[in-house]
């Protein structure tokens, strides 16, 4: 390893390490005929506060600081942490990831990982202070501000509930290949959530936002001052709000967050490890129509600044912007190393882990519904009767069936082209190849979420994107509790 | 008391003198360690195998009304203690709270019940012997139906952990438990028709306590096959039986509404309910974190409070809230413990057949998915999967439909509950009967 002279010292100051006793660690993982073995590990820092009744919580910190040893030989893998990093628990660790070695039998040349170009690491995030050393009473008075602004809106908002959380972690993969990469990643959140009452019922809006930014994101552009106004609004706007209706209807998604849809309807079920094994609904079907000729899905790590977005990912691979689905028709997967070995394909940097205790896998990052023709108003004036819904608490999807289901909290009915009455929330059903062959309009206003979204598999939490311009579906059931 | 424990009870000690000498005027710290292990296989072969030791702590100051807390797992006594030093400025910057404190010291758990635990023998099983169970688990599950077409493995994972719970008003406790579970996966298919996943798995204080691997094999198997075909029913309102896995989410769902701080909140559809009819007359649910050897008991709960058995619901009626010290000081009532443990309905006196039975025409629920519950207003929209039931039998199984109504509607509508109550994870419940719920689909 040939690292520089910063590098090595981050490594140092960060962990206590050197490069040199890394590669000692991966040494004594490698099985003598065969296997890869790659360390993660991570240092930072969470912090995060919270705004009910007119007061604040108590701020929280949380610092992570571990490492994880991974042993890969063909499809199987071995994995063991320590959260108190020096060589003694790494090689430890090491021991016991190695000991899948010891469960297998003679691997084909073919299965085993090899090397390739790692390609140059992004520069995607804005960070020049971290927001951690931001003062406190900064982020108090933000709190403080949308409490004020959310209330202003209107006197039915009985209690305006913010939170905020800021990190910063940095984190370093080393492997049997050689390569070391360090990645510093920040990453902001804001959540705003109005309770409205009036004559006894109780209603909630919500609106947030985040990304990999500095602090200073949700003060520009008085980017707080809207998620106070919007949460606010959709509050007073629930409480008027009338029983959904039941049934199958044609459904207007709005831009932005609702592209939850792709995530669950098609997203998941792209992810390299299902369709190696071939347990998703969407296995062997590569090249097939798995959409309506409208839909481009594209899952992308390069936007700047954007939640799923990462310079590398977990195995210190660039991220890109890989397409899915084109006009309609499945183009690829998203892989990890592993699985895109063993299916004779290359990473496409989507693989991802919630944190140096758990394995990584293949992940989405900001996937969405790209852009298509028609205006908004065009498309909801062509439905006479439907519902349209912007606001979506998120979803579920079955892997294996492809039946998805994704939750609306602040919605309308569609009567005659123009949008009447606020209804209550329900939830939205429907088959993921299915749904996506129904889609029947699609907007040219596509935008990515305000970046709150946060999607789990196999018990781990990841940030990522979602987005779609306004899109027209056919036939999607709504289970509302109206007639 | 065993050199672990000492070892926590002394950094606990620790921190709490540091907390004094930096200047908090109240703390509370809990540490943990703990040993597992994870093995996965797949088609008879060993996929994956981790193993981890790790260990956490967390510490809560108070300087007046003001408070700031830290969870970290960097342990060694010189990271400690500038952590405690961070945390109490950080208290001081923020704002103070007038209800913010620990619990009054006549409040904290004064005896810690014996409760089994911990099982010396988990210890004692070799890595084989789990690979072993996993691989059983998996094969009885493959070999169960030539319909079942693929896998998503078995798996094998136990636990054991110390945790240290100690604070500036002399409280200390500390208990030791372990925990294991086996599962499997599988997918069943039929004429390359469209796939249905199905699991199962078992999990246990003790080695002892789990199903045998054949058993969850051919209940995992059981859960594919019969989805297999499910098709689209109609829009209507029928009864819809809730299996016991159902029920038991149901029941999370309407207890996490009792909570204290949703209730000062005001953000609960049970606010302003205790007292009142919340269910049907003859339910009653009851929490008990005291029941030996169980997978939610615990001898004190995370401030340090006494835990018992209580009815939170009884004669249908909401008995009590369920409250830490901070939501106790906001609405003027005891702090009675906002945590549950072996949450449970008790168990009825029907047959789940005798309650199939008693549909004409309605759903037996068997899976829900999505977000679709508002703990604000009770409204409840989920999507589901199950089988229809006609003329008292299970008929075809069903898919790409939804289930809507609102909690309290449902809970108050429950007409049968049954006698197949099992406690097989921390929150159960036995079958029950919805006298009516919206169902959408074509």
């Amino acid at each position: 390893m040939n690292l520089s002279p910063s590098t090595e010292k981050l490594i140092s100051s960060l962990f206590g390490v050197s490069s040199t006793q890394l590669d000692q660690v991966i040494g004594s993982a490698i099985h003598k005929r065969f296997g890869f073995c790659d360390i993660y590990l991570q240092a930072g820092t969470t912090q995060s506060m919270s705004w009910d009744q007119g007061v604040m919580k108590r701020p929280s910190t949380s610092i992570v600081k571990g490492a994880g040893v991974r042993v890969v030989i063909g499809d199987k893998q071995g994995y063991s942490y320590t959260d108190h990093v020096n060589v003694t628990n790494l090689k430890r660790a090491a021991k016991t990831a190695r000991a899948i070695a010891d469960h297998t039998s003679e691997v084909p040349p073919q299965a085993l990982l090899e090397a390739h170009e790692a390609g140059v690491p992004h520069n995607l995030y804005d960070i020049g202070a971290t927001p951690i050393d931001v003062d406190l009473l900064a982020k108090m008075n933000l709190m403080r501000n949308i409490d004020q602004v959310a209330r202003a809106y209107d006197p039915r908002i009985k209690n305006v509930t913010v939170s905020v959380s800021v990190q910063d972690h940095t984190v370093v993969i080393a492997n049997s290949f050689g390569d070391v990469i360090v990645d510093k990643r920040p990453l902001i959140h804001l959540s705003v959530v109005c309770l409205a009452e009036e004559n006894g019922r109780k209603e909630q809006g919500k609106s947030g936002g985040g990304g990999r930014h500095e602090f200073e994101f949700f003060t520009d552009s008085d980017r707080w001052k809207k998620h106070a106004e919007t949460a606010a609004r959709e509050a007073i706007n629930m409480l008027s709000a009338i029983d959904a209706p039941s049934g199958e209807m044609t459904v207007v998604l709005g831009p932005g967050w609702p592209g939850v849809l792709i995530h669950e309807a098609v997203g998941h079920g792209l992810e390299g490890d299902f369709n190696r094994k071939g347990t998703s609904a969407f296995s062997k079907m590569m090249g097939e129509r798995v959409a309506s000729p409208l839909c481009t899905i594209v899952d992308d790590g390069v936007l700047p600044g954007r939640r799923g977005s990462l310079n590398v990912d977990d195995e210190g691979t660039p991220t890109q912007q890989t397409v899915l689905i084109e006009k309609g028709i499945l183009k690829g997967y998203m892989q990890d190393r592993m699985n895109a070995n063993l299916m004779g394909q290359r990473s496409t940097g989507n693989c991802r882990r919630e944190s140096y205790q758990h394995v990584p896998m293949p992940r989405m990052r900001n996937t969405y519904l790209a852009g298509g023709q028609s205006t908004p108003e065009e498309i909801i004036r062509s439905v006479k009767y439907g519902i349209y819904a912007t606001s979506f608490p998120g979803g579920q999807v079955d892997i294996t069936n492809g039946n998805f289901t994704f939750s609306t909290s602040g919605a309308y009915l569609i009567e005659d082209g123009k949008l009447t009455r606020a209804i209550k929330g329900a939830t939205l059903i429907g088959n993921g190849p299915e749904a996506m062959q129904k889609v029947s309009m699609v907007g040219n206003d596509m935008c990515l979420d305000e970046g709150i979204g946060s999607c789990g598999k196999a018990g781990q939490t990841v940030p990522v994107g979602v987005g779609m311009p306004t899109v027209r579906i056919d036939d999607v059931t709504v289970g509302g509790t109206g007639n | 008391m065993n050199k672990t424990q000492q070892r926590l009870e002394s950094l606990a000690a620790f921190v709490v003198s540091k907390a004094r000498q930096y200047g908090a005027t109240d703390c509370e710290v809990s540490v943990n360690e703990y040993e597992s292990v994870e093995v996965g296989v797949r088609l008879g072969e060993v996929e994956e195998l981790n193993g981890a030791q790790g260990r956490g702590l967390r510490f809560r100051a108070l300087v007046g009304q003001k408070s700031a807390s830290t969870n970290t797992s960097d342990l060694t006594r010189a990271s400690v203690a500038r952590m405690v030093k961070k945390t109490v400025e950080l208290a001081r910057e923020s704002e103070g709270d007038e209800f913010a404190g620990l619990p009054e010291a006549h409040l904290f758990a004064k005896s810690l019940p014996e409760l089994d635990l911990f099982d010396p023998s988990l210890d004692k099983v070799d890595i084989n012997t789990k690979i072993e169970m996993a691989k059983k688990a998996e094969a009885a599950a493959r070999a169960a139906d030539p319909r079942i077409v693929n896998s998503n493995g078995g798996g094998f994972s136990d636990s054991r952990g110390l945790v240290v719970f100690a604070n500036s008003r002399g409280f200390v406790g500390s208990y030791a438990g372990t925990s294991c579970s086996l599962n499997a996966g599988v997918l069943a298919s039929e004429n390359d028709g469209p796939m249905q996943s199905g699991g199962w798995s078992s999990s246990s204080r003790t080695f002892a306590g789990l199903d045998t691997p054949e058993a969850i094999g051919a209940e995992a198997a059981r859960r594919a096959l019969r989805h297999l075909g499910a098709r689209k029913v109609k829009t209507q309102e029928v009864p819809v039986v809730f299996d016991p896995i159902m029920a038991a989410r149901l029941l999370a769902q309407f207890v996490g509404a009792a909570s204290g701080t949703h209730v000062y909140r005001r953000s609960s559809f049970l606010a302003g309910k205790v007292g009142e009819i919340v269910a049907a007359k003859d339910l009653v649910i009851v929490d008990d974190p005291t029941m030996k050897g169980a997978l939610g008991s615990r001898p004190f709960d995370g401030e340090g409070l006494p835990v018992c058995r209580r009815l939170i619901v009884e004669d249908g009626k909401l008995q009590t809230y369920l409250i830490d010290s901070y939501a106790g000081r906001k609405l003027g009532m005891t702090p009675n413990s906002d945590s549950v443990g072996n949450l449970h309905i008790q168990a009825g006196k029907h047959s789940p057949a005798e309650i199939i039975g008693s549909i004409k025409n309605g759903l037996y629920l068997t899976a829900v998915s999505g977000p679709g519950f508002n703990s604000v207003t009770g409204d409840y929209s989920m999507g589901a999967t199950g089988i229809w039931i006609e003329n008292g039998e299970l008929a075809y199984p069903v898919e790409k439909i939804t289930v809507a109504s609102n909690v309290l509607d449902m809970m108050k509508g429950i007409e049968m509950i049954g006698s197949d109550l099992v406690f097989r994870s921390s929150t159960v419940a036995p079958t029950l009967k919805i006298n009516k719920m919206m169902v959408s689909g074509k």
